[in-house]
């Protein structure tokens, strides 16, 4: 019997643990990762977008940050485009994360302009009142190792130019991990089949209307002071003090973003409160 | 018979060292409890909020439960075989090898070497220092085992077995990265595969360090303080074999909605609900033990501590399940909920248990009276109300977080900013540091308890030390 | 039914086989009292 035999109670042991091994982790090689996951846009990481991403490991991003969008209603409205094997082929390791304490960051690529990362950075809460993101400017401090950068796409097996390696010697940690948060979800061009065409006649349903406007003033002051600056006077986007524009333009602006000028569309805060800012971008024009 | 001669100072060394990382661990904890509310106290570069978790996490689970672990198995086996621990050198050189190892863990994580992986986030030298280290440990325990005087092996031995091989397996195939250089290294995994892996490990990490081996000393303190047997060992046996043949298909509960193929996902999410079974097997095994000994809840501090754990297994392997539904997990996953429902296990289960242990201990291994019962008591009572502080408070904000993320407005659009969703979690994540601070509270008197006990004490008059309840 | 499915049941009910033995082995009548001596014998080391 086993309990009187540890040899055999060992053998017996590994054996249960090691079925459920064999069907949920050996047998998924087979069929992950491999040529049907493929996707043809996605490329390896540059060797300035790898040394940031090993930055965001050794800084422990992902304890705060996920990097998988779920196919979840919300979830996709809020990040985008829900995420797909082919994209994670070269991470190594992968970092999904587990816990939001921050927002994902999936599909950041292209959200904002590189400005704005670097502000953001540097210093998380004079753009985020209210965020507890620590504080990282001082990766601007550190520069790059070109001689392991290089070792390091020799052993991931990345393309890679000496050019780009001997590029390094003039940029910095930071620069590295802005590079790669520009990288991150951008493979796939899911941000413009995401815009949504607007249907029907866009049609203004606060005109002078106060409330409204002292709304979309609170709103501007948490998603567009950051970027267009408290006094809208313009910052890391144009000022917005004179803004001849109808009421329909502004609308598609606020609600799309302009993808490749850098800014983010604001469509998921819904009609109601793009409306609100629309008033509120007028009103003060008109002062 | 005559009694062998027991080694009790490896026991003595090995419960000294796990206490120290163990006050470590949780007081990183609550320096990054502190700076989720006050980000301003994160020093760079060593000292930020993402270096200094994983430290927290490395330093509790490798520090203080795994420590527990030594201490109590180099007791118990040595008890249950009837015979000398294998090799005294091999266990001094393990003790040593082991804070050498936790230190080495403690700096390069504070360094930024770090491979991402949670509970895994050691480097590859110090990689082969934990394999050194759990290798050591293995040939002694097994080697003790086989050249044992007691034909049949109790419960507690399986367990300890079974942690020890499904440890040292999940954490080679967990470790496979090709280095690039000294303090730095890539996982031979890829993207899906490489968090299925990683998952696979990280979830049986929990079952193999900290469900088997509490279970292991559960299963012997138990009796040991009540003075009766365990209620039986046949069910014992049918969920020992359950519970280790199903832990390892549920890995992918940690994944699911993610790009995992789904079939993954179900067998997970099947296997979790299953595991309630042999999960509460130990639970009841434990309840129906007590009949008759109820009255030891009030007369006996040690089953305060063992009741009281094992009831906060039965809660964890409930809700563990319940978040294994993909519904739930769409809900929950990612927020506040999930450390609730980790600190519950750590706090209210391994640590009952590994104090349970140490108070069982720390008189028998230094021949002393317990300084103060009284003491531990207010002791348990510390532990109990902080850990309840700190699991509720964060239960609240996990469902209100994730009601916040996907309240949807009647035009289909979000209701809320990440932001707005965000800074309503400030005053549980303050809550939760109040909870810390009385754990931690009662840790340090439950260590003031036990340096009492060691420098002054009564000497016990007999060598069978008098458990009330027992006599 | 397709071959993933037949493999599904198959494996399923092989568990559920070896679960039924194991259980029966351990409650049959032969290993009774037996099985039960270690959890007595455990009381008496110190
Ligand atoms: C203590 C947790 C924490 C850590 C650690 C942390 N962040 Fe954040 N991060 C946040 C929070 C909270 C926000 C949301 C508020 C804000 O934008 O500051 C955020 C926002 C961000 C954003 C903006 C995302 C968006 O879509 O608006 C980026 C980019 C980002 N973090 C990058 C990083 C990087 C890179 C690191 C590591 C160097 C990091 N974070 C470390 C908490 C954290
Ligand atoms: C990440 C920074 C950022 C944020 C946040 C942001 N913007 Fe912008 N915005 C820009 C940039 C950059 C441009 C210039 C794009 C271009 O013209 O290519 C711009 C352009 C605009 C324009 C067009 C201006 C013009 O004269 O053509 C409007 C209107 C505008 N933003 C409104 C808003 C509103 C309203 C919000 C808040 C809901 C907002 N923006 C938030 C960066 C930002
Ligand atoms: C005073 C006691 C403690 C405090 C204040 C505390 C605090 C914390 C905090 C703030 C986090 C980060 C949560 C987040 O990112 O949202 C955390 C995570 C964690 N802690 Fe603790 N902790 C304590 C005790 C312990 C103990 C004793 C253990 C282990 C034995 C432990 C194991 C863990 C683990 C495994 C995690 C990781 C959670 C995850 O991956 O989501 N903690 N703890
Ligand atoms: C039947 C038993 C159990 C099941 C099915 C279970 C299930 C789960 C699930 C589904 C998660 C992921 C939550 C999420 O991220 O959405 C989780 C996390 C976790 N559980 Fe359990 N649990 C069980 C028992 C335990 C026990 C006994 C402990 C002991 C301490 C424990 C410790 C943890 C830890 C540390 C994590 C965090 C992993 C991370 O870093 O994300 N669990 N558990």
């Amino acid at each position: 019997m086993w309990e009187k035999r540890p040899i055999l109670f060992l053998i017996l042991a590994t054996a249960a643990i090691m079925t459920g091994t064999t069907i949920t982790m050996i047998v998924p090689f087979l069929s992950v990762n491999t040529e049907a996951d493929r996707i043809e846009s996605v490329k390896p990481y540059t060797p300035l977008q790898q040394e940031g991403r090993d930055v965001y490991i050794r800084e422990g991003c992902n304890n705060c940050h996920t990097q998988t969008v779920r196919p979840l209603v919300s979830e996709v409205l809020r990040y985008g485009e829900y995420s797909k094997s082919g994209e994670f082929v070269y991470d190594r390791p992968f970092l999904w994360g587990s816990k939001r304490t921050g927002p994902d960051l999936a599909r950041l690529g292209g959200k904002y302009p590189d400005a704005w990362h670097y502000k953001h950075m540097a210093s998380p809460r004079t753009m985020i009142p209210g965020s507890n993101m620590p504080d990282y400017g001082w990766l601007s401090k550190n520069p790059l190792d070109p001689d392991l950068a290089r070792r390091k796409m020799k052993v991931l097996d990345f393309p890679y130019t000496e050019k780009q390696i001997a590029d390094l010697a003039t940029k910095n940690e930071m620069d590295a991990i802005v590079a790669y948060l520009q990288k991150l979800g951008n493979d796939i061009p899911w941000r413009k089949a995401a815009q949504t065409t607007i249907v029907g006649d866009l049609k203004n349903p606060f005109i002078g209307n106060k409330d409204a406007i002292e709304a979309g003033e609170h709103l501007y002051e948490n998603s567009c002071a950051p970027c267009h600056g408290e006094d809208r006077q313009g910052e890391i986007g144009p000022e917005l003090t004179d803004i001849d524009m109808d009421d329909a333009d502004l609308y598609e602006i606020i609600h799309n973003g302009i993808s490749d000028g850098g800014m983010p569309a604001f469509g998921s805060l819904g009609s109601e409160k793009v409306w609100q800012l629309v008033n509120y971008l007028k009103e003060k024009d008109d002062d | 018979m005559d009694t062998p001669q027991y080694n009790t100072d490896i026991v003595r060394s090995f419960i000294l060292w796990s206490v120290i990382w163990g006050l470590v661990a949780i007081v990183v904890g609550l320096v990054v409890s502190v700076q989720m509310t006050n980000p301003e106290l994160n020093f760079p570069p060593y000292f930020t909020f993402g270096r200094l978790r994983p430290l927290h996490t490395n330093a509790g689970i490798y520090g203080w439960a795994v420590g527990v672990i030594f201490a109590t198995f180099y007791y118990i086996v040595q008890r249950l075989c009837k015979v000398r621990i294998w090799s005294d050198k091999l266990a001094t050189f393990q003790l040593w090898f082991f804070n050498a190892t936790i230190i080495a863990a403690a700096i390069s994580l504070l360094l930024g070497f770090n491979t991402s992986k949670e509970y895994h986030e050691l480097e590859w030298p110090v990689d082969i220092m934990v394999v050194v280290l759990w290798v050591a440990f293995a040939i002694n325990i097994i080697m003790t085992i086989i050249k044992r005087q007691e034909e049949q092996m109790y419960i507690s031995l399986w367990y300890m077995m079974a942690a020890i091989i499904g440890v040292a397996i999940l954490y080679l195939v967990n470790a496979a990265e090709v280095p690039v250089s000294l303090f730095k290294s890539y996982s031979i995994y890829a993207g899906t595969n490489d968090a299925n892996v990683q998952w696979w490990f990280g979830h049986n990490a929990v079952a193999m360090v900290l469900t088997a081996p509490p279970l292991a000393m559960f299963y012997y303190f138990l009796p040991k303080t009540t003075g009766v047997p365990i209620y039986s060992h046949k069910i014992s046996i049918i969920s020992f074999w359950s519970l280790i043949f199903m832990y390892l298909w549920t890995g992918t509960h940690h994944l699911l909605w993610t790009p995992v193929p789904d079939w993954i996902q179900t067998l997970a999410m099947a296997f979790s609900l299953m595991l309630i079974a042999p999960s509460w097997g130990s639970v009841i095994n434990g309840y129906l033990s007590m009949k008759g000994q109820w009255h030891q809840m009030r007369d006996n501090y040690l089953v305060k501590f063992l009741i009281i754990g094992i009831t906060f297994y039965g809660l964890q392997t409930l809700q563990g399940p319940m978040q294994a539904i993909r519904s739930f997990s769409a809900f929950i996953h990612y927020t506040d909920w999930v450390p609730a429902h980790i600190h519950m296990g750590t706090m209210g289960w391994v640590s009952m248990i590994a104090f349970a242990s140490i108070y069982y201990l720390v008189p028998r291994i230094y021949g002393k009276e317990l300084y103060s019962i009284q003491l531990a008591n207010l002791h348990f009572w510390l532990i109990l109300i902080g850990q309840l502080i700190w699991s509720i408070s964060l239960w609240i904000a996990g469902v209100l977080q994730a009601g916040m993320w996907n309240a949807m407005n009647p035009d289909g659009s979000l209701t809320y900013t990440f932001m707005e969703t965000m800074v309503e979690m400030y005053p549980y994540w303050w809550a939760r540091t109040i909870g810390g601070v009385i754990f931690l509270a009662g840790v340090l008197v439950f260590v003031f308890n036990l340096i009492k006990t060691i420098r002054g004490g009564e000497s016990l008059v007999s060598s069978a030390v008098p458990v009330e309840g027992r006599a | 039914m397709d071959l993933g499915s037949i493999l599904y049941l198959g494996v399923t009910f092989g568990l559920f086989v070896i679960f039924a033995w194991i259980v029966i082995k351990t409650y049959s009548r032969k290993n009774r009292d037996r099985n039960e001596e270690a959890k007595y014998r455990m009381l008496d080391d110190d």
